[in-house]
Protein backbone atom coordinates (compact mmCIF):
# COMPACT_ATOMS: atom_id res chain seq x y z
CA UNK A 1 0.00 0.00 0.00
CA UNK A 2 1.49 3.15 -1.11
CA UNK A 3 -0.97 5.31 1.69
CA UNK A 4 -2.26 4.67 4.73
CA UNK A 5 -5.94 3.59 5.52
CA UNK A 6 -7.21 6.21 8.00
CA UNK A 7 -5.92 8.51 4.45
CA UNK A 8 -8.64 5.73 2.62
CA UNK A 9 -11.03 6.62 5.23
CA UNK A 10 -11.47 10.42 5.33
CA UNK A 11 -11.25 10.59 1.49
CA UNK A 12 -14.08 8.15 1.27
CA UNK A 13 -15.52 10.78 3.49
CA UNK A 14 -15.31 13.05 1.26
CA UNK A 15 -12.18 14.90 2.82
CA UNK A 16 -10.74 16.90 -0.63
CA UNK A 17 -6.98 17.12 0.31
CA UNK A 18 -7.37 13.76 1.54
CA UNK A 19 -8.52 12.91 -2.09
CA UNK A 20 -5.96 14.82 -3.88
CA UNK A 21 -3.47 13.42 -1.64
CA UNK A 22 -4.67 9.51 -1.97
CA UNK A 23 -4.40 10.65 -6.24
CA UNK A 24 -0.94 11.78 -5.92
CA UNK A 25 0.04 8.78 -4.45
CA UNK A 26 -1.26 6.53 -6.98
CA UNK A 27 -1.37 8.29 -10.55
CA UNK A 28 2.19 7.93 -11.75
CA UNK A 29 1.56 4.08 -11.36
CA UNK A 30 -1.95 3.86 -12.10
CA UNK A 31 -0.42 5.71 -15.49
CA UNK A 32 2.27 3.63 -15.99
CA UNK A 33 -0.20 0.45 -16.42
CA UNK A 34 -2.87 2.14 -18.44
CA UNK A 35 -0.09 3.27 -20.59
CA UNK A 36 0.72 -0.74 -20.73
CA UNK A 37 -2.64 -1.79 -20.93
CA UNK A 38 -4.02 0.43 -23.87
CA UNK A 39 -0.14 1.20 -25.85
CA UNK A 40 -1.42 4.82 -27.02
CA UNK A 41 0.83 6.70 -24.88
CA UNK A 42 -1.18 10.23 -26.36
CA UNK A 43 -4.47 9.08 -24.59
CA UNK A 44 -2.97 8.14 -21.03
CA UNK A 45 -3.77 11.04 -19.37
CA UNK A 46 -7.52 10.95 -20.30
CA UNK A 47 -7.91 7.53 -19.20
CA UNK A 48 -6.03 8.29 -16.38
CA UNK A 49 -8.97 11.37 -15.50
CA UNK A 50 -11.57 8.61 -15.93
CA UNK A 51 -10.26 6.17 -13.88
CA UNK A 52 -9.79 8.61 -10.76
CA UNK A 53 -13.29 10.25 -11.62
CA UNK A 54 -14.76 6.67 -11.32
CA UNK A 55 -12.87 6.76 -8.36
CA UNK A 56 -14.17 9.72 -6.44
CA UNK A 57 -17.67 8.88 -7.54
CA UNK A 58 -17.14 5.10 -6.16
CA UNK A 59 -15.11 5.72 -2.89
CA UNK A 60 -18.24 5.91 -0.79
CA UNK A 61 -19.19 2.30 -2.38
CA UNK A 62 -15.83 0.88 -0.87
CA UNK A 63 -16.35 -1.85 1.50
CA UNK A 64 -13.20 -1.32 3.11
CA UNK A 65 -9.66 0.55 3.25
CA UNK A 66 -7.92 -2.86 3.18
CA UNK A 67 -9.32 -3.30 -0.45
CA UNK A 68 -8.29 -0.47 -2.18
CA UNK A 69 -5.47 -1.08 -4.11
CA UNK A 70 -7.66 -4.24 -6.08
CA UNK A 71 -10.31 -1.86 -5.92
CA UNK A 72 -8.44 0.58 -7.89
CA UNK A 73 -6.94 -1.76 -10.04
CA UNK A 74 -10.19 -3.15 -11.17
CA UNK A 75 -11.63 0.60 -12.31
CA UNK A 76 -8.20 0.73 -14.57
CA UNK A 77 -8.75 -2.19 -15.67
CA UNK A 78 -12.71 -1.58 -16.69
CA UNK A 79 -11.20 1.88 -18.24
CA UNK A 80 -8.94 0.21 -20.30
CA UNK A 81 -11.25 -1.70 -21.54
CA UNK A 82 -13.97 0.70 -22.49
CA UNK A 83 -11.54 2.83 -24.17
CA UNK A 84 -10.18 -0.31 -25.87
CA UNK A 85 -13.51 -1.11 -27.05
CA UNK A 86 -14.50 2.55 -28.03
CA UNK A 87 -11.45 2.92 -30.01
CA UNK A 88 -11.39 -0.72 -31.48
CA UNK A 89 -9.33 -0.60 -35.30
CA UNK A 90 -11.74 -2.03 -37.87
CA UNK A 91 -9.38 -5.46 -38.98
CA UNK A 92 -9.34 -4.15 -42.25
CA UNK A 93 -7.17 -0.91 -41.34
CA UNK A 94 -4.72 -2.93 -39.18
CA UNK A 95 -1.78 -4.74 -40.67
CA UNK A 96 -3.42 -8.73 -41.11
CA UNK A 97 -0.12 -9.58 -39.36
CA UNK A 98 2.66 -8.44 -37.65
CA UNK A 99 5.24 -5.82 -40.02
CA UNK A 100 8.06 -8.01 -41.26
CA UNK A 101 10.35 -5.43 -39.43
CA UNK A 102 8.34 -5.79 -36.20
CA UNK A 103 8.98 -9.67 -36.08
CA UNK A 104 12.63 -9.22 -36.57
CA UNK A 105 12.62 -6.59 -34.05
CA UNK A 106 10.83 -9.01 -31.82
CA UNK A 107 13.33 -11.87 -32.76
CA UNK A 108 16.29 -9.31 -31.80
CA UNK A 109 14.59 -8.42 -28.21
CA UNK A 110 14.66 -12.51 -27.90
CA UNK A 111 18.42 -12.39 -28.49
CA UNK A 112 18.73 -9.09 -26.60
CA UNK A 113 20.69 -8.10 -29.64
CA UNK A 114 18.63 -4.35 -29.58
CA UNK A 115 20.15 -1.03 -28.06
CA UNK A 116 17.07 0.01 -26.58
CA UNK A 117 16.91 3.63 -27.30
CA UNK A 118 13.64 5.77 -28.06
CA UNK A 119 12.79 4.56 -31.78
CA UNK A 120 13.49 0.97 -30.68
CA UNK A 121 11.68 1.27 -27.90
CA UNK A 122 8.76 2.79 -29.40
CA UNK A 123 8.82 -0.06 -32.88
CA UNK A 124 8.53 -2.60 -28.99
CA UNK A 125 5.36 -0.81 -28.17
CA UNK A 126 4.36 -0.95 -31.42
CA UNK A 127 5.09 -4.38 -32.33
CA UNK A 128 3.18 -5.57 -28.77
CA UNK A 129 0.04 -2.82 -29.34
CA UNK A 130 -0.29 -4.63 -33.10
CA UNK A 131 0.42 -8.18 -31.33
CA UNK A 132 -2.75 -7.41 -28.59
CA UNK A 133 -4.79 -5.60 -31.12
CA UNK A 134 -5.65 -9.64 -32.87
CA UNK A 135 -7.32 -10.60 -29.36
CA UNK A 136 -9.97 -9.48 -27.46
CA UNK A 137 -9.82 -6.44 -25.61
CA UNK A 138 -10.96 -8.90 -22.35
CA UNK A 139 -7.78 -10.88 -23.16
CA UNK A 140 -5.43 -8.15 -23.60
CA UNK A 141 -6.28 -6.80 -20.49
CA UNK A 142 -6.13 -9.73 -19.00
CA UNK A 143 -2.81 -10.92 -20.09
CA UNK A 144 -1.20 -7.57 -19.75
CA UNK A 145 -2.00 -7.32 -15.70
CA UNK A 146 -0.58 -10.94 -15.85
CA UNK A 147 2.31 -11.12 -17.95
CA UNK A 148 3.60 -7.34 -18.58
CA UNK A 149 2.19 -5.60 -15.12
CA UNK A 150 3.21 -8.87 -12.73
CA UNK A 151 0.21 -9.06 -10.98
CA UNK A 152 -0.13 -12.36 -9.24
CA UNK A 153 -3.02 -14.94 -9.27
CA UNK A 154 -4.34 -13.72 -6.20
CA UNK A 155 -4.31 -10.07 -7.18
CA UNK A 156 -6.00 -10.67 -10.12
CA UNK A 157 -8.36 -13.02 -8.26
CA UNK A 158 -9.14 -10.01 -6.34
CA UNK A 159 -9.46 -7.67 -9.47
CA UNK A 160 -11.66 -9.66 -11.31
CA UNK A 161 -13.37 -11.42 -8.33
CA UNK A 162 -12.78 -14.90 -9.63
CA UNK A 163 -11.27 -17.88 -8.41
CA UNK A 164 -7.60 -18.60 -9.30
CA UNK A 165 -8.49 -22.00 -10.57
CA UNK A 166 -10.86 -20.27 -13.30
CA UNK A 167 -7.99 -17.18 -13.72
CA UNK A 168 -6.40 -20.22 -14.31
CA UNK A 169 -8.02 -21.53 -17.33
CA UNK A 170 -8.92 -17.93 -19.02
CA UNK A 171 -5.38 -17.06 -18.41
CA UNK A 172 -4.31 -19.81 -20.29
CA UNK A 173 -6.33 -19.68 -23.41
CA UNK A 174 -5.57 -15.89 -23.43
CA UNK A 175 -1.94 -16.91 -23.91
CA UNK A 176 -2.65 -19.48 -26.35
CA UNK A 177 -4.53 -17.03 -28.46
CA UNK A 178 -2.08 -14.37 -28.59
CA UNK A 179 0.83 -17.13 -28.99
CA UNK A 180 -1.34 -17.89 -32.44
CA UNK A 181 -1.46 -14.97 -33.40
CA UNK A 182 2.47 -14.39 -32.73
CA UNK A 183 3.05 -17.74 -34.31
CA UNK A 184 0.75 -16.82 -37.27
CA UNK A 185 2.86 -13.89 -37.99
CA UNK A 186 6.25 -15.24 -37.95
CA UNK A 187 5.21 -17.68 -40.19
CA UNK A 188 3.93 -15.29 -42.61
CA UNK A 189 7.40 -13.13 -42.23
CA UNK A 190 9.11 -16.66 -42.86
CA UNK A 191 6.70 -17.44 -46.16
CA UNK A 192 7.55 -14.08 -47.40
CA UNK A 193 11.43 -14.32 -46.54
CA UNK A 194 11.61 -17.18 -48.12
CA UNK A 195 9.65 -16.61 -51.20
CA UNK A 196 12.40 -13.73 -52.30
CA UNK B 1 5.88 -33.21 -33.78
CA UNK B 2 9.40 -32.75 -32.12
CA UNK B 3 10.35 -30.31 -34.44
CA UNK B 4 6.57 -28.59 -33.81
CA UNK B 5 6.65 -28.45 -29.82
CA UNK B 6 10.46 -26.98 -30.12
CA UNK B 7 9.19 -24.63 -32.17
CA UNK B 8 6.23 -23.77 -29.74
CA UNK B 9 8.30 -23.57 -27.16
CA UNK B 10 10.57 -20.70 -28.91
CA UNK B 11 7.32 -19.00 -29.66
CA UNK B 12 6.27 -18.87 -25.93
CA UNK B 13 10.06 -18.09 -25.10
CA UNK B 14 9.93 -14.75 -27.81
CA UNK B 15 6.76 -13.97 -26.62
CA UNK B 16 7.76 -14.04 -23.34
CA UNK B 17 11.29 -11.44 -24.07
CA UNK B 18 8.85 -9.85 -26.37
CA UNK B 19 6.79 -8.79 -22.94
CA UNK B 20 9.33 -8.43 -20.78
CA UNK B 21 10.71 -5.96 -23.51
CA UNK B 22 7.50 -3.90 -23.50
CA UNK B 23 7.41 -3.42 -19.90
CA UNK B 24 10.89 -1.73 -20.30
CA UNK B 25 9.90 0.24 -23.28
CA UNK B 26 6.73 1.55 -21.45
CA UNK B 27 7.65 3.03 -18.22
CA UNK B 28 5.68 4.91 -15.90
CA UNK B 29 5.03 7.93 -17.53
CA UNK B 30 4.91 11.65 -15.03
CA UNK B 31 1.57 13.02 -14.95
CA UNK B 32 1.27 16.28 -16.73
CA UNK B 33 1.48 19.79 -14.71
CA UNK B 34 -2.46 20.12 -14.84
CA UNK B 35 -3.40 16.30 -13.78
CA UNK B 36 -5.09 17.67 -11.15
CA UNK B 37 -6.56 20.77 -12.39
CA UNK B 38 -7.96 18.84 -14.85
CA UNK B 39 -8.99 16.77 -12.41
CA UNK B 40 -10.94 18.65 -10.19
CA UNK B 41 -12.95 20.35 -13.53
CA UNK B 42 -13.99 16.98 -14.37
CA UNK B 43 -15.77 16.19 -11.24
CA UNK B 44 -17.39 19.40 -10.92
CA UNK B 45 -18.45 19.07 -14.11
CA UNK B 46 -20.04 15.73 -13.76
CA UNK B 47 -21.23 17.03 -10.77
CA UNK B 48 -22.91 20.18 -12.09
CA UNK B 49 -24.60 17.70 -14.57
CA UNK B 50 -25.54 15.57 -11.62
CA UNK B 51 -27.38 18.67 -9.80
CA UNK B 52 -29.09 20.16 -13.31
CA UNK B 53 -30.81 16.74 -13.22
CA UNK B 54 -31.82 17.04 -9.94
CA UNK B 55 -33.15 19.94 -10.38
CA UNK B 56 -35.18 18.98 -13.59
CA UNK B 57 -36.18 15.82 -11.72
CA UNK B 58 -37.31 18.06 -8.95
CA UNK B 59 -39.59 20.42 -11.07
CA UNK B 60 -40.91 17.88 -13.45
CA UNK B 61 -42.17 16.45 -10.07
CA UNK B 62 -43.30 19.39 -8.35
CA UNK B 63 -45.33 20.08 -11.73
CA UNK B 64 -46.92 16.56 -11.71
CA UNK B 65 -47.92 16.93 -8.34
CA UNK B 66 -49.44 20.88 -9.01
CA UNK B 67 -51.40 18.80 -12.48
CA UNK B 68 -52.75 16.03 -10.55
CA UNK B 69 -53.97 18.24 -7.95
CA UNK B 70 -55.35 20.38 -10.34
CA UNK B 71 -57.17 17.45 -12.33
CA UNK B 72 -58.28 16.45 -8.82
CA UNK B 73 -60.14 19.64 -8.36
CA UNK B 74 -61.71 19.85 -11.67
CA UNK B 75 -63.08 16.25 -11.35
CA UNK B 76 -64.77 16.86 -7.63
CA UNK B 77 -65.96 20.14 -8.83
CA UNK B 78 -67.73 18.65 -12.29
CA UNK B 79 -68.76 15.66 -10.00
CA UNK B 80 -71.29 18.18 -7.99
CA UNK B 81 -73.14 18.38 -11.51
CA UNK B 82 -73.69 14.52 -11.49
CA UNK B 83 -77.31 15.10 -10.67
CA UNK B 84 -78.22 17.19 -13.70
CA UNK B 85 -77.38 13.99 -15.61
CA UNK B 86 -79.77 11.72 -17.18
CA UNK B 87 -79.49 8.51 -14.86
CA UNK B 88 -80.30 6.04 -17.99
CA UNK B 89 -77.59 4.65 -19.50
CA UNK B 90 -76.80 5.16 -22.59
CA UNK B 91 -78.03 2.25 -24.26
CA UNK B 92 -81.76 2.84 -22.11
CA UNK B 93 -81.74 6.35 -23.87
CA UNK B 94 -81.02 4.81 -27.29
CA UNK B 95 -84.06 2.41 -26.55
CA UNK B 96 -86.56 5.13 -25.59
CA UNK B 97 -85.54 7.06 -28.35
CA UNK B 98 -86.27 4.46 -31.11
CA UNK B 99 -89.06 3.05 -29.42
CA UNK B 100 -91.34 4.43 -31.96
CA UNK B 101 -89.35 3.03 -34.76
CA UNK B 102 -88.80 -0.28 -33.28
CA UNK B 103 -93.01 -0.69 -32.41
CA UNK B 104 -93.15 -0.59 -36.64
CA UNK B 105 -91.16 -3.75 -36.95
CA UNK B 106 -92.36 -5.58 -34.25
CA UNK B 107 -96.21 -4.40 -34.14
CA UNK B 108 -98.26 -6.97 -36.14
CA UNK B 109 -99.74 -6.62 -40.00
CA UNK B 110 -103.39 -5.77 -39.56
CA UNK B 111 -104.76 -6.70 -43.08
CA UNK B 112 -108.95 -6.21 -44.01
CA UNK B 113 -110.85 -8.90 -45.43
CA UNK B 114 -111.81 -7.87 -49.22
CA UNK B 115 -115.43 -8.63 -48.57
CA UNK B 116 -115.77 -6.21 -45.58
CA UNK B 117 -114.90 -3.32 -47.54
CA UNK B 118 -117.31 -3.63 -50.23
Amino acid sequence: MLVDYELIRRAREGDGPAFNELVAAYRKRILGTIARLIGRPEDVEDVGQEVFLRLYYSLDQLRSAEVFEPWLYRLTANAAYDYLRKRRRRLESRMADLSEQQVVLADAVAGEKVDRDEGQKKRIREAVDALLDRVSEEDRVLLTLKEVEGLSLKELGQIYHVKENALKVRLFRARQRVLKAFTAAHKTVAGVSSSR
Amino acid sequence: MDRESHSTGSDEARLEALFKAYRAACPDPEPSANFMPLLWQGIEARQSVSIVFSRLARNLMTAALALSILLGLVVSFSGSHVGQLPSESYVELLAEEHYSQSLDYYDPLRTTPATEQH
